[in-house]
């Protein structure tokens, strides 16, 4: 693979973006079929929910990661070379 | 009592044993030979439906006993074991090697146990194969970490066979025919069934089960031991104790509710932990955490498909985990390095452990064609399906509708956290400067063939679905599993959540740093309190009791000690005032609560 070179990488961004876009385009169109209509849970049948949910998830989970690491994290050698 | 089937488990024990003995090629053929044949006889004893039993103390054991869930955890551990000793076996690792045998061997005589005795033996057994695999990791941290990962599972050891005894003799006093018997607790899924009396010994079975399989607050042995082995004995470790608990989880425990918050709280932990974390393995150590929450899962609800969806889960991950391990270890092997922040750049020469390890990662993420798509969903979508039925039944099941929402969040997280954390700062990131070769060809080809089968399984999933506890639930699933709302649901998911790891690759970029766990308290915090408190406590009582015995009349302490050319025999003379302290203490204890809880 050639990634030394700028160029390759600009490709596999805008590659990356497109993947993106149309897994937007397609989504507006796929019938989402609600997991727990009995419920009277539908948001999972709005379109857009997914991407939407699967951002925010990651997002999320870093912001609580990085959070709780001001609290938790130690240097690595802070028990000792046992 | 029937011919006696010659149980799996011995059959790799035996290739352990000789494996300490053998030289040069015939290394290769015991190595690769035990598990093959293990596989063989797995299938023999499985096809045959053939019970043996061995009569112990009056009582029938059965070692070669067909639990729904065995077939498939039999294939993959003989398949793990396999594919461990072919990465390892160009060195000259013998006591590893034969420790690896015998740890998958432990593990499979686990699946095959027909009763708690042959259980609680095989489960000893597996520890012992693991602890010495973890010594002989040569790592900075090997011996410090196995004795601490020995310390766990021998308290674990203890709870299960205190919970054992305790059931067994409610069995034979109750006047059970078969009191040894290994089966589902069916108190367990009825509902919740309280602390009492009645219970206690089931209780103890399942904290040395949640033990071993890495349950909070018990987590952090797995990203404290596993990493601690050589290269390639953590792609044999990876592979076993966790999972051979979840499958005694789903023989005694399926449809327990407690183990589906236990499963969540996994999953997001096991994220969390590798987000921050800086070792390459210890990041896949999180991650199986992370896996085995969704194990839990499935067998927390405990439908017939959420049984099946746990077991091929678990099948793909030993798999997808061993592949991710292989590629980790090829790195290591190659740099001697596992920290990302000293790694980077390394897809210029070892583009087949780059290749191989994205594979792995697209596998543990659920993308669809590999086999985390086609099991991981099983588990997932067996919650809405759980739901239907409860909604209809009218049964209250919140519980259920927060767990799926978790559970595709957490489908997000680990896309994010291995799928592209770990091949992104192993192999590409910054250019660290190292151009180590891809490694030898039996490391190659154990890791592409593992790759093969994460791909064979997203595109066959039939061939697994075939050897799960209800193949019917799970033929029905092979029709919708790849139906266009449920693919194009997935990618949405993971492209997205991958997306919110470049946005915020800032923040990700890793220091040296370890993250506190719950094993802080036995770190740190009980050491300390020993030190600082306890220690001091017992100097000044020790103190105040040499001050009283010196103040009675008659022989004075020194008179006491033995002669000194005895004492050198016998070693150095222990001061025995400590311990009778100790225990003194702890008949006041008794005592206390002997008077405040009658009922003992």
């Amino acid at each position: 693979m050639k990634l030394d070179d700028p160029r390759m990488v600009k490709w596999l961004w805008l590659g990356g973006m497109l993947l993106l876009v149309i897994v937007i385009v397609v989504d507006a169109f796929v019938p989402h079929h609600a997991h727990f209509e009995r419920d009277g849970v539908t948001i999972d049948t709005l379109p857009e929910f997914f991407p939407l949910y699967g951002f925010l998830s990651g997002f999320l989970m870093v912001v609580v990661a990085k959070a709780l690491g001001v609290a938790l994290t130690r240097k690595d050698n802070f028990y000792g070379d046992d | 009592m029937a011919m006696i089937d010659l149980p799996p488990a011995l059959v790799l024990m035996a290739g352990a044993v000789v494996m300490t003995a053998v030289r040069g090629r015939a290394r290769w053929v015991v190595g690769l030979g035990a598990p093959l044949i293990a596989l063989a006889d797995c299938w023999y004893v499985i096809t045959e439906g053939a019970e043996s039993y061995l009569y112990f103390l009056g009582h029938a054991l059965n070692p070669v006993h067909v639990h729904p869930a065995t077939p498939v955890f039999a294939t993959i551990f003989c398949i793990a074991a396999l594919g461990g000793m072919l990465f390892s076996l160009h060195q000259d690792r013998r006591v590893e090697q034969s420790a690896s045998l015998w740890h998958a061997g432990g593990a499979l005589g686990v699946v095959f146990a027909g009763d708690m005795v042959t259980l609680l033996v095989f489960w000893e057994l597996m520890t012992l194969g693991s602890l010495v695999v973890i010594w002989s990791g040569g790592q900075k941290h090997s011996y410090g970490a196995g004795l601490r990962y020995f310390g766990m599972h021998a308290l674990g050891g203890v709870a299960l066979m205190m919970g054992i005894i305790i059931v067994v003799t409610q069995r034979i006093s109750d006047g059970s025919a078969d009191p040894l018997v290994f089966t589902h607790f069916a108190e367990f899924a009825a509902g919740w069934p309280g602390l009492s009396w009645d219970t206690v010994g089931i209780w103890l079975v399942l904290v040395g089960m949640l033990v071993n399989v890495g349950a909070p607050p018990f987590s952090p042995w797995i990203a404290d031991a596993y990493p601690e082995g050589s290269f390639s004995g953590t792609v044999v470790l990876s592979a076993f104790t966790t999972k051979t608990a979840v499958f005694t989880l789903l023989v005694a425990f399926a449809g327990f509710e407690a183990l589906i918050y236990l499963g969540l709280w996994m999953a997001c932990y096991g994220i969390v932990y590798a987000i921050l974390e800086n070792d390459m393995r210890r990041i896949l150590a999180y991650s199986i955490v992370n896996q085995v929450g969704f194990m839990m899962v499935g067998i927390g609800v405990g439908t017939k498909l959420s049984i099946d969806g746990t077991a091929a889960h678990a099948f793909a991950h030993i798999v997808y985990k061993g592949l991710l391990m292989m590629s980790a270890g090829s790195v290591l092997a190659a740099t001697g390095k596992r920290k990302c922040t000293e790694l980077g750049g390394l897809y210029r020469t070892m583009p087949i452990t780059m290749w191989c390890g994205i594979i792995g990662a697209l596998a543990i993420s659920s993308f669809p064609l590999t086999s985390g798509f086609t099991t991981k969903s099983m588990i997932v979508d067996s919650i809405g399906e759980q739901s239907e039925l409860l909604a209809q039944a009218g049964v209250s099941h919140t519980h259920l509708i927060v767990a799926w929402f978790l559970l595709e969040a957490a489908t997000a997280g680990v896309f994010l956290h291995a799928g592209i954390k770990f091949p992104w700062f192993v192999f590409f990131q910054k250019d660290s400067g190292l151009r180590p070769p891809d490694p030898p060809w039996n490391m190659r080809t154990a890791m592409i063939g593992f790759a093969a089968i994460c791909i064979v399984l997203g595109i066959f999933p039939g061939i697994l679905y075939d050897i799960l506890p209800y193949k019917l639930e799970a033929g029905e699933y092979s029709k919708v599993v790849y139906s266009f709302e449920h693919v194009m649901t997935m990618l949405a998911l993971l492209l997205f959540g991958g997306l919110a790891f470049f946005v915020l690759l800032p923040i990700l970029k890793r220091k040296e740093t370890i993250t506190l766990d719950w094993d802080w308290l036995w770190r740190a915090f009980i050491p300390r309190l020993y030190r600082e408190v306890l220690t001091p406590l017992l100097e000044m009582a020790q103190k105040a009791q040499k001050t009283v015995l010196e103040t009675l009349p008659g022989k004075s302490m020194e008179d006491s000690r033995l002669p000194a050319p005895l004492a050198r025999k016998l070693g150095s003379a222990w001061a025995v005032s400590v311990p009778v302290l100790l225990i003194v203490l702890m008949l006041l204890v008794y005592l206390v609560i002997y008077f405040v809880v009658p009922s003992i």
